[in-house]
């Protein structure tokens, strides 16, 4: 078996010693920072990326959240407007309802007025004509002459009987 | 020297310049010029390949990076975070045994990792390295990693001798995995290339057709190997760092 010849170990220790230390310097040095960079910065980018990536949603969120508080404030400001001119609507219509109630009220004291002091001349009417038939028929009837004030005395003493 | 047509023949080691230096023979042979097409190749490789250190790799480029977090991952997940120093020289060692088997598959090439006394050196290199550390790291308490916990105390005088011997043997059984493959592997090809040649007619088809076969099975073993080489690294490192 050639392996076991001991006629070149030397030399293979000796070219393998060689080309081996070459190999691992050269790897160390050269060849190995070279692919580690590479791989640093692919690394770094895509962290890079990943935390742009994550500002960006973020503001994005901001935004979306001052679109909300926007959109609440404005929900907000229209019920109260809302609300200030069903407000308005309502004081409106019942201080026109409460005019209307004086107007009518007023109308009704004056017309009841009217009525009233319509039943007092008449009253006083009938209470003259009464005088007057009465003055008439007791001068027919009897030869008494009563005076106005006697007559009216009478009646007024049965005045409650007629009416 | 084995016969002309021995399956073993492959294996010799021709020189291709002769070289004396202080009554040694370093002549530069057929292995060390595997040596030089492996290291060749890795270098220019893993640099041209990463040469434009693009963000988005190209296909090479990706091939390198896979590469390098193979290493890094095996690293990591077997010796954790203390692990990270050893990652040029693990990274190296993968490589050169990796593309030194590959080197091999190529037909005529020589394969280096098929000689013991390759295997043995990186082997011992790797051994060495991991009873330095391991003394580094513990110091005399080193040795307790030959005395095993929660045994029974009548136990011990059996088997802190295994583990004696089985901690010294690693380089043996690190250095003879990785030449015994090889050399198998090889062997077994060129008996079957030897076959496709004596046997008569068309027949020789058939052992032709096994040696397809039998070539993608030793590359998976080619790559096999160098993992085996570098997770078993790995584990000696985790051990150096870890007592039981």
């Amino acid at each position: 078996m050639p392996q076991l010849n001991p006629e070149f170990f030397v030399s293979q220790l000796f070219w393998l010693a060689v080309f081996f230390t070459f190999l691992f310097v050269f790897l160390w040095r050269v060849s190995l920072p070279r692919i580690a960079t590479v791989l640093e910065k692919r690394q770094n980018k895509i962290d890079e990326n990943l935390s742009s990536a994550k500002e960006l949603q973020e503001q994005a969120m901001e935004i979306e959240k001052k679109i909300n508080d926007q959109i609440n404030k404005a929900k907000v400001e229209t019920d109260e407007k809302i609300k200030e001119t069903i407000n308005a609507l309502q004081e409106d219509v019942s201080s026109q309802l409460s005019s209307l109630d004086k107007d009518l009220e007023k109308k009704v004291s004056d017309a009841e007025k009217e009525i009233l002091k319509s039943k007092d001349d008449q009253m006083k009417n009938i209470n003259n004509e009464i005088a007057n038939i009465t003055k008439l028929t007791v001068g027919k009837i009897t030869d008494i002459e009563m005076s106005d004030n006697e007559i009216n005395k009478v009646i007024e003493i049965h005045k409650g009987s007629f009416n | 020297m084995a016969a002309k047509d021995s399956p073993l023949k492959q294996f010799e080691i021709d020189p291709i310049s002769n070289i004396e230096l202080g009554g040694y023979n370093i002549s530069f042979t057929n292995s060390s010029f595997a040596m030089l097409i492996t290291v060749l190749v890795i270098t220019l490789f893993l640099t041209l390949t990463v040469n434009t250190r693009s963000i988005i790799p190209s296909r090479m480029q990706l091939i390198s990076e896979l590469m390098y977090n193979f290493i890094a991952q095996l690293l990591s997940d077997t010796v954790g975070d203390n692990g990270k120093r050893y990652f040029p020289f693990v990274f190296s060692l993968f490589m050169f045994v990796l593309i030194g088997n590959m080197v091999g598959m190529i037909p005529y090439q020589f394969t280096f990792t098929s000689h013991i006394i390759v295997t043995f050196a990186l082997a011992a290199v790797v051994f060495i390295g991991v009873t330095i550390l391991g003394f580094i790291n513990h110091g005399i308490k080193f040795f307790t990693f030959f005395y095993i916990p929660g045994v029974p105390f009548y136990m011990h005088p059996l088997l802190i001798p295994i583990e004696v011997i089985s901690y010294l043997s690693r380089p043996i059984s690190l250095s003879v995995r990785l030449f015994a493959n090889m050399l198998a592997g090889h062997t077994l090809l060129k008996v079957f290339a030897g076959f496709v040649v004596s046997m008569p007619f068309f027949t020789g088809v058939f052992p032709l057709a096994f040696i397809v076969a039998l070539t993608g099975l030793e590359i998976l073993i080619a790559f096999l190997q160098a993992y085996v080489f570098a997770i078993l690294t790995c584990l000696y490192i985790n051990d150096a760092y870890h007592l039981h």
